[in-house]
């Protein structure tokens, strides 16, 4: 349990609206079990016998342990009629959610993890990116982000510069822009939306909003499901565990720029669930 | 193309399908269907040029060796793969169920599929080791069979519910030889190359 | 003091294997040149174990960003920055490494010489689920000098046995014998005692 303001005063997804049950079912996040009981579409979360704030938007539900200074970020992509909503399911990942949106962010992994799909060895470079703080919407994004992918999405036929840009839009949630490859002035938008559990425990909920006429879905959920997978290995077996913010104990290059302005955002904001530096860590 | 896989690309059992159709350099179509979060039954294999179609992975993986490429399936050694297959389809099964409540949320007590997980790991390693101090590399005999096959994914993606193989240094060896094998596929937990 | 933490022939050239000592995480590797390595099993770059790299010639990559580092444990190459001269303060840390007996060896600290010990052969290393004390007292262990190996006699047969501490509740045995035994004989003395050791310690 936490009493970070940081961490508290927030929107968090417990997952796709779809996937709960009429009725009672239960949860847990940041340290605590909540209950969530589905009337119809309507929706109550309660902990502790305290009612919390709900949303549904972008078919997931969402919540807060706090009072968040803002609403929930908006997806003006998910009213566009031609796009695809697909939902991967959830994921369990025993490490820090805030590791799994730094990987979310990473490039240079792409040959690497992502080996014959976003990226190949011989084509590791990552180029020069830009990067900003966008303080009046108090966000992060990197822009101008550029990758060789042999096969850049489930629809693609050959290899593609795949252009992209990230949205960091809460600490635990982060959206990614990519040539579409079905529709070059279009951007195809995949969103990571992680509920931390415990600060080294985390469940992820892939969403995407995709353009392609082709692909079944079961096709779609495939291949990000497999590209998560192939960065769960990597995200259980980093040491340690928490993410560590102190200089030093990690070496950033200048690949690594998002990350580098995402733990800074983090200091500021002093948000320390999910990292060493925790100052309410139970022993 | 006669052959039809209905394929998940994150199920262990389906991986050890798609891997022997790659060592047997066999083509094959892939469906993609969706086991989870949907329902769909995966492995199934449809072989058009028999008129057959299966469903389990112990099961394919012999019909795929009679059919097509028989030194996967060496006869004087026909029980012990047997004990194999079987070996791959209950204990080594807790493996893949605890990889599934871990990752993917499915209802189980993840404490005890692991630890009967581990068991099932400490019988590979015993079985492993005695092979290997009769100079054999593989799991029956001198060469791999649909034994190695069948046994291999589970192994392989069992650090996706924390079950590492630090303790299985025979293990460790053996899994290495069948990702040096010519054809070897890797899958999302078990990194292609080398 | 020095410790047996796996066989030789366990991590032939070519491989990476992850061990536990003492709740630390190591990662061993072999290069081609045939030197056996013990490192901190984890990346300066962002905290990956090691232990899950691939070994090329004489280095290890990391399998995240295929850092690459040599056997000196610096850091050769980062692919995503190609032409860059990487600054010789990046390197995994390294451990010092013996191999004697028929195993790897490595300390934590501390200046003394490795001690001389008679060649081997491997036979098995076992992962018993009881603290070392508990073994050795199963198989009447007389330790052997200040290293941590103990002879032990069974059935006609000796075993030099050398042994590491996993955590708080499981050792590794690395059994080896002087002289040539039965092999199977020989592994289903030491699985008996893995037996006897489970057994006092359930």
């Amino acid at each position: 349990m936490t009493t970070e303001p940081a961490a508290l005063n927030q929107w968090y997804t417990l997952g796709a609206c779809k996937d709960f049950g009429q009725g009672a079912s239960a949860r847990r996040l940041l340290g605590e079990n909540l209950s969530v009981t589905r009337q119809g579409e309507r929706f109550i979360v309660s902990a502790s016998g305290r009612f919390l704030p709900v949303k549904t938007d972008f078919g997931h539900l969402w919540t807060s342990l706090g009072t968040p200074a803002r609403g929930l970020f908006d997806m003006p992509e998910v009213k566009e009629v031609d796009r695809r909503h697909i939902y991967c399911g959830a994921v369990t990942v025993r490490a820090s959610g805030l590791r799994l949106v730094e990987n979310f962010l990473d490039l240079a992994h792409f040959p690497y993890v992502h080996s014959d799909i976003l990226g190949i060895e011989d084509k590791p470079e990552v180029a020069k990116y830009e990067v900003e703080q966008r303080r009046e919407v108090d966000e992060l994004w990197a822009t101008k982000c550029e990758f060789f992918q042999p096969k850049a999405a489930a629809a693609s036929a050959g290899g593609q510069i795949s252009q992209y840009m990230y949205r960091v839009v809460t600490p635990f949630n982060v959206i990614l822009y990519k040539t579409s490859p079905n529709a070059p002035n279009r951007w195809d938008v995949i969103a990571l939306f992680v509920q931390p559990v415990e600060p080294d425990l985390s469940i992820a909920h892939p969403f995407m909003l995709m353009i392609d006429e082709t692909s079944s879905d079961a096709e779609l959920i495939g291949f990000q499901q497999m590209i998560f997978l192939q960065d769960k290995i990597v995200l259980e077996n980093q040491r340690p565990r928490l993410l560590p913010l102190q200089p030093g104990r990690e070496t950033p290059t200048r690949a690594d720029l998002s990350s580098v302005l995402y733990r800074r955002w983090l200091k500021e904001k002093e948000l320390t669930y999910g990292t060493e530096e925790r100052s309410d860590r139970v022993a | 193309m006669s052959l039809k896989l209905h394929d998940y690309v994150l199920s262990a059992e389906c991986y050890a399908v798609r891997l022997m159709l790659s060592l047997c350099r066999l083509k094959y179509e892939r469906v993609a269907v969706d086991a989870y979060p949907g329902n769909a039954e995966a492995p199934v294999l449809f072989d058009s040029d028999t008129d057959t179609e299966l469903h389990d992975a112990g099961i394919i993986l012999t019909y795929l060796a009679r059919e097509y490429d028989i030194q996967w399936m060496p006869q004087e050694h026909g029980q012990a793969v047997a004990r194999w297959l079987a070996f791959a389809a209950t204990d080594l099964a807790t493996l893949s169920a605890a990889r599934r409540i871990a990752t993917l949320g499915a209802p189980g007590d993840l404490a005890m599929a692991v630890k009967t997980g581990r068991a099932a790991l400490r019988v590979l390693e015993d079985a492993l080791t005695d092979q290997s101090l009769s100079g054999q590399d593989w799991l029956v005999w001198e060469k791999p069979s649909i034994a190695d096959i069948a046994v291999f994914p589970a192994v392989a993606l069992s650090h996706d519910s924390g079950v590492g193989h630090e303790d299985y240094p025979a293990i460790n060896l053996w899994q290495r030889r069948v990702r040096k094998l010519r054809g070897f596929v890797g899958m999302p937990g078990v990194p292609d190359y080398f | 003091m020095w410790v047996p933490i796996a066989l030789g022939r366990d991590v032939p050239k070519g491989t990476t294997r992850a061990v536990i000592v003492e709740g630390r995480e190591l990662a061993l590797w072999r290069g081609e040149s045939g030197s056996v390595q013990v490192w901190e099993d984890r990346c300066p770059h962002r905290g990956m174990r090691l232990s899950f790299g691939f070994v090329r010639g004489d280095s290890l990559n990391c399998l995240y960003h295929g850092w690459e580092y040599g056997t000196a444990a610096s850091c050769r190459r980062i692919p995503a920055h190609p032409d860059l001269d990487v600054p010789s303060t990046i390197k995994a840390r390294a451990f010092p490494v013996a191999e004697a007996a028929g195993m790897i060896w490595t300390r934590d600290s501390g200046e003394e010489p490795m001690p001389a010990l008679p060649d081997a052969r491997p036979l098995v290393s076992l992962a018993i689920e009881a603290r070392p004390e508990l073994v050795l007292m199963v198989s009447a262990a007389a330790p052997q000098g200040g290293a941590q190996i103990f002879a032990d006699e069974v059935d006609g047969m000796t075993f030099h046995i050398g042994w590491h501490q996993v955590d708080d509740n499981k050792t590794m045995l690395h059994c080896t014998t002087r002289v040539a035994a039965d092999p199977l004989l020989a592994l289903g003395a030491m699985r008996a005692l893995r037996e006897r050791a489970e057994r006092r310690a359930a």
